[in-house]
């Protein structure tokens, strides 16, 4: 569908010093995906998609949509944006004020040059598409009289109206409040799967993006860090980077003596006692290898209650204890190191108990990438 | 990592770099740039290439270059006169800049800082009075402070002396003049200023236990500093270069500036001595390049200031408590002087059959013989005719003009760089300058425009190109860039995006940018009189000959004419500006 590859595009400031941008991006986006560049701010997630979308010009690289190219630094190809058969919806949703809601979402089919449509046809599609994002009621409204929420569904119907190959949206939900978010969210959701269209979701919001990618592309300093189904980025990072990043995490250090086959466990020898760690992948006996276990994947008990055989066990002190409404958060200290433990079972126990954390060895991923 | 010396060297490599770059794009130039680059280029080489030629050649008596010579500038550094000449034209601005700028800070802080009664009929009455010819303007100050004007009846009579017992026709009298008369642009400029600074700063200082005048001097004062130092330069070129007061104030008392000296060596030898006024031309813009590059200096300088106002922002008023009758006294004051008293002694003087001061005998003598006069004058109508359609033209021409070429530099289209400052180069030329240099284009262009009113169109034109684009580019600025991505994306090339979604959207500034330039287009006389002919009278041109011809009366009815003309323009500016919200600052 959208193939892109060695993607580099640096902005340079206008006295002529180098700054950031993307160095280097490469994916491929499957018909009918919903695909998530995941990042901090900064990180080049704009860059990714402006570029994609043709208002920027990269220094290097390949786009292909289809069987055509949009962009090839070799061959010089450059297919100006008007030419591209991509929808877009922008951050700011760049409604424009003059306009209303109808002459918004005609524009597109008014100013296109590739194909006619006749007047009959420009208003069924935009009535459709008014009415796929629940605008239907507000068709000869000035745009100027929307809320935030309803000109962010007119942006969605704007892009739509084309019937584009991809559709492009950069942090569509980040200027709404966070009830309405979370509604938005399931109906772009919908509305992605309804249509069928070939989605990249930019976010920087990472339960957003696993709440809603069919895959995602993990992002850091202009570079594509970790690329996977949300499942496997929040259970299998690869990097501190991803693991931080996706949810919290607790990170041991420690060393190990033989070789990872992948996909099982081996042992790595850490300063709080051995731990069996999952490799997801092949790894040579090395000094130093970090580990990380999510919070939520420790279960904690009062030091000597019976435990699961094979788990990793681990005995300390309960520091502190955090009522969050549906789960309990324990801060446990074990040999000088703080652990997270997050739990939806509140236990018997208090500030200054001896405990102790068990997890399973599949739960404890091993990071390859240093 | 770069360390700190490399980091120097950086900039330095990188400013280098960022200018080979910018020539170089001037290689893949878009079309459309190369074709307004062009055009501003056919407007402005000419007349600079003449006037550094005239400077330097002897001139047949037809007009053509002879000879080169550097006798010109030999003689004006020779005559001790010429640097008698550029001390009065520095004390001259250095004094009007300092009355204009403090009576309006005084305006400006009182309407955007305090909540003192009246305070927005300020903008109102600024923007009317930027209607009045500035040669109307000043005669009026001439017949209140002049031998027979009330304030010397005043003064004899108080000091029982049978002479007059000031004398306005002298270098105080011209700072004045000239400073009141700036008074109502410098309030516009400095109220934004005024306005884009944040006042929760001042709220802090009051906090703190500073009182009013402290925080205003601690605080207000300080954060707006660097605004208020370039705005200082601007006013200090812009009188530097004026001509109306020292032609209309100094002349008479033999104080000469430079700007009365080029005129002087065009209208009173015969013949006119082209040599000398190109060299005396390039002398003033000279010193006007200088000081507008001091200029740049500092109001990036108060750009980088200003962006102290962010999310936080909002400007508030003050509360002076009783003090804000005190303040609104000053108002109606400084209202009496700039407007009150100028406009009505010129009304007074409309309705006398000679001007003799303000006397009771006169007033059994009023009568509407001047009206009747001037209404029944076919010249008149002319130049009212040539006046507005001059006023119109030049807003037509300026304000499309620079939204295109605001717009691409703005979007950073290749070599657009170039269009933002060759629309601002105009601004070096002082307006007699400018004058003087298009006359010379026009004395050697066969087909005529020489004394037509296209010719002063034209001048007028690249004279308003800057304001046009400092208007213009203030609008697109505010336009948010996704607005015209998601038409591009919509599949728009970029002629229907300008056309339906910057066009539009840019309208309202469009529009004050228009009115801007017609009501300043038509109000200075500088650059339009030496080029007007018989065909091409206007009102300012008309004011003064007929000043100079000594028809006060008359001249007093024409202008009250125009500025009720006038008033109507600005007042339906000012409502259409509130009605839509736009900026009219
Ligand atoms: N127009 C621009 N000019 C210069 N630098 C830019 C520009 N746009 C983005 N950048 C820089 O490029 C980097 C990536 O930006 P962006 O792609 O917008 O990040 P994200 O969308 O992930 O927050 C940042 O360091 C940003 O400062
Ligand atoms: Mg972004």
């Amino acid at each position: 569908m959208l193939s892109v590859s060695g993607l580099f595009k640096q902005y340079i400031s206008h006295d002529g010093t180098p700054g950031g941008g993307v160095f280097g991006a490469d994916f491929t986006l499957k018909e009918g995906e919903l695909f998530t560049l995941l990042g901090p701010s900064g990180c080049g997630k704009t860059t990714t998609l402006r570029s994609i979308a043709g208002l920027e010009t990269p220094q290097k690289g390949r786009i292909t949509l289809g069987s055509r190219d949009l962009f090839n630094s070799q061959s010089g190809v450059n297919v100006p944006m008007y030419d591209r058969d991509i929808g877009m919806v922008f951050q700011s949703y760049a409604i424009w004020p003059h306009m209303t809601v109808y002459e918004n979402a005609a524009y597109p089919l008014k100013v296109g040059r590739k194909k006619k449509y006749s007047g009959a046809e420009v208003e069924r599609k935009v009535k459709e598409a008014l009415d796929m994002v629940g605008l239907g009621a507000f068709i000869q409204r000035p745009s100027t009289q929307l809320s935030g929420g309803q000109q962010q569904r007119l942006a969605l119907a704007r892009a739509f109206t084309r019937e584009p190959d991809l559709l492009l949206l950069d942090e569509p939900l980040s200027n709404l409040d966070a009830q309405l978010r979370e509604q938005m969210r399931s109906e772009l959701k919908r509305l992605q799967k309804e249509t069928g269209v070939t989605a990249i979701y930019v976010t920087h919001d990472q339960s957003e993006a696993l709440a809603i990618s069919d895959r995602i592309a993990v992002m850091n300093e202009g570079k594509i860090v970790q690329l996977g189904q949300p499942k496997d980025i929040y259970n299998r990072p690869t990097s501190e980077f991803v693991a931080h990043f996706i949810g919290r995490t607790n990170l041991i250090h420690g060393e190990m003596a033989h070789d990872a086959v992948a996909e099982a466990t081996e042992t790595v020898a850490t300063p709080l006692g051995a731990l069996r760690c999952f490799f997801p992948g092949t790894a040579k006996a090395r000094k130093d290898i970090a580990i990380v276990v999510r919070p939520e994947h420790i279960r904690i008990r009062k030091a000597g209650a019976a435990l699961e055989d094979g788990d990793n066990r681990l005995t300390g002190r309960l520091k502190a204890e955090t009522y969050l409404g549906e789960i309990v958060e324990y801060v446990v200290d074990v040999a000088g190191k703080e652990f997270l433990v997050r739990t939806p079972f509140v236990q018997p126990i208090g500030p200054g108990d001896a405990v102790t954390l068990s997890f399973a060895p599949e739960r404890t991923i091993a990071l390859l990438e240093a | 990592m770069t360390t700190a010396p490399e980091a120097w060297d950086g900039a330095a490599v990188a400013s280098r770099r960022m200018w080979w770059r910018r020539v170089r794009e001037l290689a893949h130039i878009s079309p459309i740039v190369a074709v307004l680059i062009g055009l501003l280029l056919v407007f402005l080489l000419p007349p600079t290439i003449y006037l550094i030629k005239a400077s330097l050649y002897t001139t047949k008596p037809n007009g053509t270059f002879d000879q080169f010579t550097l006798r010109y500038y030999a003689e004006l550094f020779g005559n001790p006169r010429f640097f008698q000449n550029l001390w009065n034209s520095c004390v001259y601005a250095v004094g009007s800049a300092a009355v204009a700028l403090s009576l309006g800070t005084l305006q400006a802080w009182i309407v955007e800082r305090t909540n003192t009664p009246l305070r927005h009929y300020v903008f109102l009455i600024s923007i009317i009075s930027l209607g009045i010819p500035s040669v109307l303007y000043t005669v009026s100050f001439l017949l209140i402070l002049g031998k027979a004007g009330p304030v010397n009846q005043l003064l004899m009579w108080l000091a029982d002396s049978p002479v007059p017992v000031i004398n306005v026709y002298s270098m105080w009298g011209m700072i004045v003049v000239e400073g009141i008369d700036f008074v109502p642009l410098t309030f516009l400029m400095l109220s934004a200023v005024f306005h884009s600074n944040d006042a929760s700063f001042e709220e802090a200082s009051m906090m703190s236990g500073a009182g009013i005048v402290e925080t205003f001097r601690r605080i207000t004062l300080k954060l707006a500093t660097p605004g208020l130092l370039a705005l200082l330069i601007l006013i200090f070129v812009r009188a530097f270069e004026s001509f109306e007061t020292p032609a209309l104030v100094g002349r008479p008392g033999r104080i000469n500036v430079l700007s009365t000296d080029i005129f002087e060596s065009l209208r009173n030898s015969i013949p006119p001595n082209y040599g000398q006024a190109g060299a005396f031309s390039m002398v003033l813009m000279a010193i006007v390049i200088g000081l507008l590059a001091w200029y740049n200096r500092l109001s990036r300088d108060a750009a980088k200031y200003q962006t102290i106002t962010g999310k936080g922002f909002r400007p508030r008023a003050m509360d002076l408590g009783k003090w804000r009758f005190l303040t609104a006294g000053l108002l109606i004051l400084m209202f009496i002087v700039i407007i009150g008293l100028p406009v009505g002694i010129v009304i007074y003087a409309s309705l006398l059959p000679y001007y003799g001061g303000v006397t009771l005998a006169s007033l059994k003598l009023l009568t509407l013989s001047n009206y009747e006069q001037v209404f029944a004058s076919g010249s008149f109508k002319d130049a009212i005719g040539n006046t507005l359609i001059l006023g119109a033209a030049t807003a037509s021409l300026v304000c499309p003009l620079t939204a295109i070429c605001a717009w691409l530099s703005a979007r950073r289209y290749r070599g657009a760089w170039m269009l933002d400052q060759l629309a601002t180069m105009p601004l070096v030329f002082p307006a007699i300058v400018m004058g003087v240099a298009f006359l010379y284009v026009f004395l050697q262009l066969p087909f005529g425009l020489y004394g037509s009113l296209l010719s002063v169109i034209l001048v007028s034109m690249v004279r308003y190109l800057p304001y046009g684009m400092r208007s213009s580019y203030a609008g697109v600025l505010q336009l948010h860039r996704e607005l015209e991505e998601a038409s591009g994306i919509s599949g728009a090339r970029q002629a229907t995006t300008f056309l339906r979604i910057v066009l539009p959207l840019i309208a309202p500034s469009l529009i004050t940018c228009w009115l801007f330039v017609f009501l300043l287009s038509v109000k200075a006389v500088a650059a339009q009189i030496l080029l007007v002919g018989p065909r091409s009278q206007v009102i300012a041109v008309t004011l003064f000959d007929l000043w100079n011809n000594g028809q006060v009366t008359e001249l007093a009815a024409t202008g009250v004419t125009w500025m009720a003309l006038m008033t109507v323009v600005s007042t339906i500016f000012y409502l259409i500006a509130r009605r839509y919200g736009l900026s009219i600052r």
